[in-house]
């Protein structure tokens, strides 16, 4: 790719620069967690910044690129999901705006309650709200949801979470709504009821619901792909204009009524969404805080570098959110191949990994924290179980000894990352190199870091990324990451580390199909711990997102599901006539 | 005259065919794939077929090439039904990232990197040429020696450096400018010009120092030629020696270079567009190429192999103009 021209060649040298790609770089992210009392590094965990918001003025969000899409069926890259089931619009049930654990808590947000089971968690129905309505004034109707829904089928319409297609009964061959045909297993018996038939129990599906997919769109709005680009409101703000990779403007949608919304707040008149900025600039125009940067946040990370010009200073420190992402970044070993398809090597670099010198690497505590578990702290009670109880350094003398009874005391592996990720490759490097253990680092341009490793053909002895739960459940996580079945030959996401193991595929059957969520959460639970004894992959840390905000921003939290991103539900201004717009 | 003319655009047009067809080539070898960067996180190998399918990714290379080369000529329909999306003549393919054709794209984004590369391209010709014909008429002078020494290191600073200084002394210390975002100059000819000053600055700086050197050396040999000796000689004033005689012959090769250097930088400045936040084509570039959106990546290579083709045609054209010696 950067052979190309000598004006791609100019281009990838300012992606490497610019582009710090984390491992947990992959945008599919969401999960939640409460404060973390372990940190005192991290600034505003769980706290709301700047007050209670007064109503009115221009809230600005200064952005480096555009929404990936806003098209409800194809909204799945997590702050753009927050955005877009915030402001533009509702699902059947979502989730309570509150900081810290609180807001993981589901609501029903166009229904009336969570959804009701019936036929042992196969049958689901929900009932709608009466009086809820579109930016027309027409009223949203069960039907519009179905329709979405089936949309998320359509192949035009890509990039949308696949949920429906999981859980839905009698998909097979489906191709969505826009040739005319429909599903049988979502049944609207009148404009209120809904009613979805699963092929197996899904005792989260409220959870489900929360996602975009669940947003209603009338058939009458259909414009096929164009859609993306003017979604019909059903939440607290309409598009007034949305130039793309520019600028984005929302105005009130006068139809919404507070009334039938137990969560938006909707405190600005407007909000302004600036694209393509330099991601260094946005957090200097943030701290500086002058005219309409005054009343504006930042909807991608604080940048690394930044973190001098913010941490020292308690002023500026007073206006960084640092929620945890709920994601964890895993270091994850190749088990199709040796030296990887040995457990015992794999059991040794748990022990041979320098996980404090990858966390410096990345920014040091402020920005990261150690893993100690696959399943991140919100799926697991809120902290994250330590059965192996590895001191975060590690521990070379263990792993030699591992390594020794295995037979292999002089490794050479490779290790392919993330350009941005370089500096906490070195880190491995060194930390393993303490067990005896050569790593040989490959760095991947970010735009095709995801298809390198995702080819069997291509992917190195290890590689490092993260995985994030689309809601808080174990089973948006372990199936994703560990299940062998879902090993694909190109294209192959989440089960980076080949690991086809049989005890585990048909555990995780067993749990798909408890009809009990708490009984499911604590297997899931249980089979994190069995997992981590058989070592597929590293659990190395969990990033936090480092959001600056300005000092005109009031109700400003770091929301636990949408990977600790603003909750535009409540954001708002200390002062709207500061506001300029 | 006019056979010179069809024969170079000929030769255009086989040069864009050839690079359409490299690129298209590099594509096809790639690690990446559109349709399952397309198709999201958890494509399962039935849905993503479908998507290689509606993308027309599953045909040949060699089809795809054709439907490509077909579709600048009479456009293309991508999908069937309802809601098909046509991409009009001439269609540069459809961007999957924008779900629009690749055509509009470049022409929303084109008066940007337009404005940026013209306005730069003043700015580098008055202080280029400015500095190298000064130092040229007094070669070997403290000027002379100044103004190279100041072209050198003008010339050695990287854009990536001039910009960000630019950005930390106007903008932030000094807070003589907001940060840059850009005006039409339709709508406002004042915000534009001055949104776009520093872009042009950081541009211009390092082109000219390249200008000042190139226009120095071409000034002082053609003003070495016996024919402004004879010139002299003749009792011409020394103004209309330099300008009608000296200029005119020094600025040969100075058009050559202005030529490919405008006609690279209409088709977008990526490291300037990307540091000033300017919505231009060389943004669009760069977050195609970071996002395997390879149809806008195809148009952008394109344009700006159209752009540097034509202005080596028009370059070669006004040779006849400048200097009366060039006939076709």
């Amino acid at each position: 790719m950067t052979k190309r021209t000598q004006l791609a060649l100019a281009t990838a040298v300012v992606a490497a620069l610019a582009l710090g790609a984390s491992g947990c770089s992959d945008p599919k992210k969401g999960a939640n967690s409460g404060p973390s009392a372990a940190n005192p590094a991290a600034a505003n965990d769980g706290k709301t910044l700047g007050g209670t918001p007064v109503k009115g003025g221009t809230l600005t969000v200064l952005s480096n690129q555009d929404f990936a899409h806003l098209d409800p069926a194809r909204n799945w890259v997590m702050p753009a999901m927050d955005f877009g089931t915030r402001l533009l619009y509702r699902t059947l049930v979502t989730f309570k705006a509150e900081p810290g654990k609180g807001g993981s808590e589901l609501v029903p947000d166009l229904a009336t309650d969570l959804g009701t089971p019936s036929n042992g968690g196969k049958t689901w129905t929900f009932t709608l709200k009466e009086g809820v309505k579109y930016e027309d004034g027409s009223p949203v109707k069960a039907q519009d949801i179905k329709y979405n829904v089936e949309r998320s089928f359509a192949p035009d319409l890509t990039g949308g979470p696949d949920y429906a297609a999981q859980y839905l009964a009698g998909t097979e061959g489906y191709k969505g709504p826009l040739d005319g045909k429909h599903l049988d297993s979502v049944k609207t018996p009148d404009d209120r009821t809904i009613v979805f038939e699963l092929k197996r129990p899904v005792a989260e599906f409220s959870q489900t619901a929360t996602l975009p997919t669940f947003a209603p769109v009338p058939q009458s709005q259909e414009k096929g792909t164009q859609y993306d680009a003017r979604p019909f409101s059903s939440g607290p703000y309409k598009i007034e204009t949305y130039d793309r990779d520019k600028k984005l403007v929302l105005v009130r949608n006068e139809h919404w009524d507070q009334k039938t919304d137990s969560v938006r707040k909707a405190y600005p008149d407007k909000f302004v969404v600036v694209m393509g900025l330099k991601g260094g600039q946005v957090d200097d125009r943030i701290i500086a805080g002058e005219g309409a940067d005054a009343s504006a946040i930042e909807y991608f990370n604080m940048r690394p570098e930044s973190a001098p010009k913010v941490l020292p200073k308690p002023e500026i420190k007073a206006r960084l959110l640092a929620e945890s992402q709920g994601c964890t970044v895993m270091l994850h070993l190749n088990n199709s191949r040796a030296p990887f398809n040995d457990p015992k090597v794999r059991e040794a670099m748990q022990y041979a990994v320098d996980k404090e010198a990858v966390i410096t690497a990345g920014g040091g505590p402020a920005l990261n924290e150690v893993a100690t578990a696959y399943l991140p702290p919100a799926l697991s009670g809120g902290k994250q179980a330590d059965t192996l109880k590895i001191p975060a350094s590690g521990d070379p003398a263990k792993a030699k000894e591992l390594l020794k009874a295995a037979g292999k005391e002089h490794l050479k592996v490779s290790l392919a990352v993330s350009t941005g990720d370089k500096g906490k490759a070195e880190a491995f490097q060194q930390g393993l190199a303490r067990a005896g253990i050569e790593v040989v680092i490959d760095t991947v341009d970010p735009g095709a870091y995801y298809d390198v490793i995702g080819d069997l053909s291509t992917t190195p002895d290890m590689t490092y990324t993260g995985w994030c739960p689309d809601y808080p459940s174990g089973s948006t996580w372990l199936p994703f990451v560990f299940d062998g079945r879902t090993i694909k030959d190109k294209g192959n996401q989440g089960n980076y580390a080949q690991f086809r193991d049989e005890a585990t595929m048909k555990r995780i059957d067993e749990i798909n199909a408890m009809a009990d969520a708490k009984q499911a959460n604590q297997a899931w639970i249980d089979l994190d711990a069995e997992i981590m004894k058989k070592s597929p992959s590293i659990p190395i840390l969990l990033e936090r997102k480092p959001l600056l905000v300005g000092p005109n921003i009031a109700g400003a939290y770091g929301h636990p599901v949408w990977t600790g991103t603003v909750d535009y539900g409540t954001v708002g201004l200390k002062d709207p006539s500061k506001s300029q717009g | 005259m006019i056979l010179y003319l069809v024969r170079r655009l000929l030769a255009l047009a086989g040069v864009l065919l050839a690079i359409a067809a490299v690129t298209f080539l590099i594509f096809y070898v790639l690690p990446t794939d559109p349709a399952a960067a397309a198709c999201g996180k958890t494509c399962s190998a039935e849905r993503l077929a479908d998507v290689r399918q509606y993308l027309g990714l599953d045909k040949p290379v060699w089809e795809q090439f054709a439907d490509f080369l077909t579709g600048i000529f009479t456009g293309r329909t991508l999908g069937t039904g309802q809601f098909a999306v046509h991409c009009d003549f001439p269609c540069l393919g459809y961007s999957y990232e924008n779900s629009l054709p690749v055509w509009n794209l470049l022409m929303d984004r084109l008066p940007v990197s337009a404005s940026l590369a013209v306005g730069a391209a003043v700015l580098w010709l008055l202080l280029g040429l400015g500095a190298g014909v000064t130092a040229a008429l007094r070669k070997d002078t403290a000027t002379d020696k100044a103004l190279m020494v100041g072209a050198v290191a003008a010339a050695s600073l990287p854009v990536y450096f001039t910009s960000v200084m630019l950005i930390y002394g106007v903008i932030r210390v000094a807070g003589l400018l907001p940060y840059p975002s850009y005006q039409a100059l339709t709508d406002d000819p004042l915000a534009w010009a001055s949104n776009l000053l520093l872009p042009w600055t950081a541009l211009a700086l390092l082109y000219a120092a390249m200008y000042a050197r190139q226009s120095r050396g071409s000034m002082i040999e053609a003003m070495a030629e016996p024919y402004i000796r004879t010139a002299r000689a003749k009792g011409m004033p020394e103004r209309t020696v330099v300008v009608k005689h000296g200029l005119r012959s020094g600025m040969t090769p100075i058009l050559t270079i202005f030529g490919i250097d405008l006609g690279g930088l209409l088709a977008g400045a990526v490291i300037t567009e990307s540091i000033f936040g300017l919505p231009g084509i060389g943004r669009l570039f760069y977050g195609a190429l970071v996002s395997s959106d390879q149809p806008v990546v195809l148009g952008v290579t394109l344009l700006a192999a159209f752009f540097i083709v034509v202005a080596n045609l028009v370059v070669d054209l006004l040779y006849a103009v400048v200097d009366p010696r060039v006939r076709y």
